[in-house]
This record gives structure tokens, sequence and C-alpha cells, in this order.
């Protein structure tokens, strides 16, 4: 497994580094309205009606962002994890973290994918 | 003064050398003080993106399962233990945002393809102006005022 992410350090570099700034740039204005405005009735509650949100997702624009913005934060969460786990544990467990950290992170990714083609039909 | 033995594998190596050396330790201050705690909470912040992401999953999911499992889950997201949730997540994942482009210039190599690197402040005025612009534009979005 090690070898195997070795190998994969490239890709997974890439994966992680558009997880950060997607992550970074998207999710706290995300959160912020569906999870704290909107419920508290700060900023109308008719934005996150079912039609127009749909219509936004299943676009092909909204579409391909939705599924960007779920899985590469994903990439980006996991490498950050496993190397939580390399400070605080070593180096000894690192293949089943790894494999456990990007196992979900592509796991989330296919869900991804999925919900978002779910929009479509 | 050293306390702890690091848990530094990779410093380790492959065969015994000539010289006797003493096992790497971690410094005094890890992981809860000086640098070493922002970098510590800074990748604890992972956790909060693997949450947020498989809400977002959720959220996506509800919304391909029609409008009924919709308006549930928009209705859940009113419950006050939801709400802390998300604002200790939007504290945490702003905070994670601005440190992100205060480290990102310092990653930077000399040439970027063919040009001269930038100085740091072009990358932190994109980067927090960036910020902000998207920021504002994803609440305009989600609101109903823009599209």
């Amino acid at each position: 497994m090690k070898f195997l992410m070795l190998k994969l350090e490239p890709i997974i570099w890439q994966l992680f580094g558009g997880g950060m700034m997607l992550g970074a740039f998207l999710y706290p204005a995300y959160l912020l309205v569906i999870g704290f405005t909107a419920p508290l009735g700060i900023t109308p509650i008719e934005g996150l009606s079912y039609e127009r949100v749909l219509g936004l997702a299943s676009s092909i624009p909204g579409s391909v962002l939705i599924a960007a913005t779920i899985s590469l934060p994903l990439w980006a969460a996991a490498h950050h994890v496993r190397h939580i786990f390399i400070d605080f544990g070593g180096l000894e467990r690192d293949g089943f973290v790894g494999l456990v950290c990007y196992g979900s992170a592509a796991v989330g990714s296919a869900l991804a994918i999925i919900a978002v083609l779910r929009l479509h039909f | 003064m050293m306390t702890r033995r690091a848990r530094v594998d990779s410093m380790k190596p492959s065969t015994p050398g000539p010289t006797r050396t003493a096992p790497p330790r971690m410094p005094d201050n890890f992981p809860g003080r000086g640098n070493y705690l922002g970098y510590i909470t800074f990748g604890l912040c992972g956790f909060v993106l693997y949450a947020v992401g498989f809400l977002m999953l959720r959220t996506i999911w509800a919304l391909g399962s029609g409008e009924r499992e919709w308006d549930r889950l928009i209705e859940g997201f009113q419950n006050p233990v939801y709400i802390l949730f998300h604002v200790f997540c939007v504290i945490s994942l702003t905070w994670f945002a601005l440190r992100f482009f205060g480290l990102f210039p310092k990653t930077q190599p000399p040439n970027i393809g063919r040009f001269k690197r930038p100085p740091d402040i072009f990358f932190l005025v994109a980067l927090n102006g960036g910020f902000l612009a998207v920021s504002l534009l994803v609440i305009a979005v989600l609101s109903g005022v823009l599209l």
C-alpha cells in the first residue's frame, strides 16, 4: 500500500491542491447560507426552493461544479488527516491510514458523481 | 529540554551507521504551543472538510431523491444542533482558508512556467480578494438574489 501511495503521490497532490482551493473558496459561504442565514430567516429561504436549486444543480456547469466541490475537498481532507496521523502516530500504520483516508475520498467521489447523475435521470 | 520520543520513522537509517546518534525527539512545545498549535489545528481542519464534503453529498443526494426529501432536509437544518455545527464549520473553514492563502505564496517557486514569480502581495491580494468576491457571489446565488 505504501508503494502504491508513493506511485500515486503526484495524482493525490493534484487532487489535494484542487480540493484545498475549492474547499477554501466555496465552503464557508455555502455553509453560511445553507446552514445559518437561510434556516434563521436572515436570507430568504425561497432561494433554496426545490425547483430553483434543482434547476441550478442540474445545469451542466452546476453539475460539474457540484461534483468537483464535493469530491476534491474530500481528497484534501484525506491528505490532511493522513498527515495528522503521521505526526502523532508515525509511519507504522501509514499504509492502513492511507487506505482508509484515500479510500473514503474515492468512495465519496464516486458517490458525488452518482448523486449528480441522479439529478439528470 | 527534549521530552518525548519522536515518531519520525523516516529519519531512521536502514542500517546502523558507525556514529552513535540519539533517537529523534519531538520538540517540547509539540503539539500545543508555538507554531505547532496553528499547524496541528490546520491539519485537524481536514476532519471539518470531510464532514462538510459528506454533508454536501447528503444534500445533493436529497435533492435527487425528490421534493419531499429536499424539504425534509432543509427543515432539518433549522435544528439548533445543526445550526451550531454549521457555525463551527464556517468559523473553522474561514480560518483554514485565510491561513491557506497566507501560506500559499511560500509554496510558489521563483519561476512559474516562463514567467517570474509575482511578489507575495500579489498572491495575498488575489487570493483574499478572490475569496471575498466568490463568497459574495455564492451568498447571492444561494439567497436567490442572482440567477
